[in-house]
């Protein structure tokens, strides 16, 4: 028996045993998370009609995408979603390299970034509602520094056009997350590298462009993508935090969803769908690229 | 086998005769302590056997403290003890979300076991609810307590249109008020046409929340009547063109408005609780609730300051009648409908009415109790902010049918939200 093939077997038989000990919350997975989209699918086709007259097939599909609202709400959505997550990975990635020899230090670090973890998103877009509405404490500081004339002359932070409030939320919520996921890669690659790099005459900026970067890459890139796709699709900020007109597309889903008309279901669930889509692309592409990357890597 | 002898089975016999025979006993004592004038159908006590140990999960919009501390406080504690069931609040933001989880569990074929068993309901759910089977029922007319309700009120015989048919249950009756401070505003606009020159003339000092919300809605329809100056014509039969004429002239108004809303109509508060809150925090100087004990509640909750006072428009407000629906598939039906009963009882209507439990107007009428409790009606202390029953009920306006509701809040969107 030559090398190759015993390596192989031996290989094979991890991957049965992980099978076999993921397969029951696998199947749990694929059965609520991919039964759940199919019959949102089959909803939002139509199947079964709700009433005589009720549209099936891909009118659902066509009337959102047809909507005056749908760019306008894709493009908030993409802008929140996106802004959010390019500052929190940039901050986290500044953050990360500022903390790496602390952490690998003392465990102290860690247990810090974990407090902002435990606390649900919903809780920080009420406190800063609290804390940057119009009326609430840092607009009520301000005048009474006499630093703003009157609360009301504090600018708009929130339900703002601009969303700075729900961004705030985001990045404040993802710059712990994305922070730990990169600290854990940078602390397993040690100095060495960089040791090595530097007695080759490589320089700070090298150094952080051609050996931490491309090994930190994967990890950061994940855990943006991991970011972004929460921003892009949760409801609850945006609502509470965003404008009444224009919409994100998840609060267009539930206004929808929720509307007295119970025809306009179909339509909620058909965003949601997109919503899932937009997504699953998002992933697909981040793939694409890290794979290329990888292998331009590998064939230098 | 062996131990089956004649006289086993004739000590065991004697044995459940004795059981038997003190549980007759312990009847004939208990019968005496139930109220000599209950009057109840037979088949009532087998639906009281039966939510005995039943646990009702009762939908609500859960937006009101008071509300909520009445369900949970008083009346879980009352359902308990009285008749062994378990209250349970789901609070909800719209009962629509409901809705639209029965419509699904009809698709897919689920007709029993469902987790709700109570639904507070409003008129445009409740014609969603009638029209796809999603209700159990009749039932309204099998509640003993029903010989309170005057079903002649054209608000309890019909929910916002929708004739009511036995398929809810009335438990209260609210009326929309407009809510202000008197230290900061001492002369409040007394009409509809002097609310929007004030609001001209204070811009950024007035808020309404966005329909789809109830309140918000609740305003949409109060400026649908003042634009079309009609309130008894939509009740009845009405041409098409006359609400398209009656709409569009609303969403004029509302258009024309917008720029000396709170924050130049950029955004809406999203729910009456973000409006009292501006209102309480001095970033508006109204608020209104379709609910005229509100404000005093929220007085004696320390939410608003002691200055605040209610008023109604001289052409009226507009009031209707609260009711609880139970699902088709409800899974504690028994139960459900002895809570319903409960509610409508002189005892939990009274405790609703009280000022600092919530001040809610009776769904019963007083006039068909006993002396007794007629004077404790009577005698029911007002909250600061809350108007004389004599004022309210004198400026009382029905609901539009529901139709026209739905009608209003998807044009709203278009043509006042978007402006299209």
């Amino acid at each position: 028996m030559d090398p190759a093939t015993s390596a192989g077997t031996g290989r094979s038989c991890p991957v049965r045993r992980l099978l076999l000990l993921l397969g029951p919350a696998l199947f749990l997975i694929l059965l609520l998370f991919g039964g759940g989209l199919l019959l949102g699918l089959f909803q939002a086709l139509g199947y079964p009609p709700l009433s005589a007259g009720s549209t099936s097939g891909l009118g659902h599909f066509q009337q959102v995408l047809g909507d005056a609202d749908f760019p306008r709400s894709l493009g908030l959505t993409l802008y929140i979603a996106g802004t959010s997550t390019v500052v929190a990975a940039l901050l986290s990635l500044v953050l990360a390299l500022a903390l790496v020899n602390w952490a690998a230090r003392s465990r102290l670090i860690h247990f810090l970034l974990q407090i902002p973890l435990a606390v649900p998103h919903l809780v920080i877009a009420i406190s800063l509602l609290l804390i940057l509405s119009p009326s609430g404490l840092l607009s009520r500081l301000g005048s009474a520094l006499g630093l703003v004339g009157s609360p009301a002359a504090f600018p708009l932070l929130v339900n703002d056009p601009f969303g700075v409030a729900i961004l705030a939320t985001y990045i404040w919520k993802e710059i712990p997350f994305i922070t730990f996921m990169l600290l854990a890669v940078l602390k397993n690659i040690g100095s060495e590298l960089a040791e090595v790099g530097a007695t080759l005459k490589a320089s700070r900026r090298q150094r952080f462009l051609h050996i931490t970067l491309p090994i930190i890459a994967p990890s950061l890139g994940a855990a943006s993508l991991i970011v972004f796709a929460y921003a892009f699709g949760a409801f609850e900020v945006p609502y509470l935090l965003g404008q009444t007109y224009p919409l994100t597309l998840p609060v267009w889903a539930y206004k929808s969803y929720s509307d007295i008309d119970l025809l306009s279901r179909p339509e909620g669930i058909a965003i949601s769908l997109l919503i899932t889509g937009t997504v699953l692309l998002a992933v697909l592409l981040a793939e694409l690229l890290l794979h290329s990357s990888r292998r331009r890597e590998g064939g230098r | 086998m062996a131990q089956s002898t004649p006289r086993r089975i004739r000590r065991r016999f004697a044995h459940r005769f004795q059981a038997a025979l003190s549980c007759w006993l312990l009847l004939l004592f208990l019968l005496p302590c139930r109220p000599a004038d209950s009057g109840e159908p037979p088949d009532w006590q087998e639906t009281l056997t039966a939510a005995r140990g039943q646990t009702v999960d009762w939908y609500m919009w859960g937006g009101s403290p008071a509300v909520n501390s009445f369900v949970n406080g008083y009346l879980a504690r009352e359902v308990q003890s009285r008749f062994g069931i378990t209250l349970r609040q789901v609070p909800v933001k719209d009962i629509a979300e409901v809705m639209s989880k029965l419509l699904v569990e009809k698709q897919a074929g689920k007709m029993r076991g469902g987790s709700a068993d109570l639904l507070w309901i409003n008129g445009e759910n409740f014609r969603t609810g009638k029209s796809h089977g999603l209700l159990y029922g009749p039932f309204a007319e099998r509640l003993p307590n029903q010989r309170y309700v005057d079903w002649r009120k054209p608000t309890v015989a019909s929910d916002f249109g929708t004739p009511v048919e036995g398929l809810e249950s009335p438990w209260g009756s609210a009326q929309m008020v407009m809510i202000y401070d008197s230290a900061r505003t001492p002369q409040p606009p007394r009409t509809v046409a002097e609310l929007l020159d004030w609001i001209g003339a204070n811009p950024g000092r007035f808020a309404y929340p966005a329909p789809p919300d109830f309140t918000g809605s609740a305003f949409v329809r109060q400026i649908f009547y003042h634009a079309s100056g009609e309130v008894e014509l939509w009740q009845g039969e009405y041409r098409p063109a006359e609400l398209e004429a009656a709409a569009g002239a609303t969403y004029t108004i509302l258009r024309d408005l917008k720029p000396f809303l709170w924050r130049g109509g950029s955004t809406y508060p999203e729910s009456p609780v973000r409006m009292n809150s501006l209102f309480a925090d001095g970033e508006i100087d109204f608020s209104f609730s379709y609910h005229q004990g509100d404000a005093s509640r929220y007085i004696l909750d320390g939410l608003f300051p002691p200055t605040v006072r209610t008023f109604i428009f001289a052409e009226g407000t507009i009031s209707n009648t609260h009711f609880v629906a139970i699902p088709f598939n409800a899974q504690d039906q028994a139960g459900a409908m002895v809570v319903a009963n409960f509610l409508l009882s002189p005892e939990a209507q009274l405790e609703k009415a009280r000022p600092e439990v919530w001040g809610d107007f009776p769904a019963i009428d007083p006039g068909r109790l006993p002396p007794e409790w007629q004077q404790r009606f009577a005698d029911l202390p007002r909250g600061p902010a809350t108007l004389a029953d004599e004022v309210l009920q004198a400026g009382q306006l029905p609901e539009p049918p529901s139709t026209i509701l739905v009608h209003l809040e998807k044009g709203w969107q278009q043509q006042v939200l978007k402006q299209r």
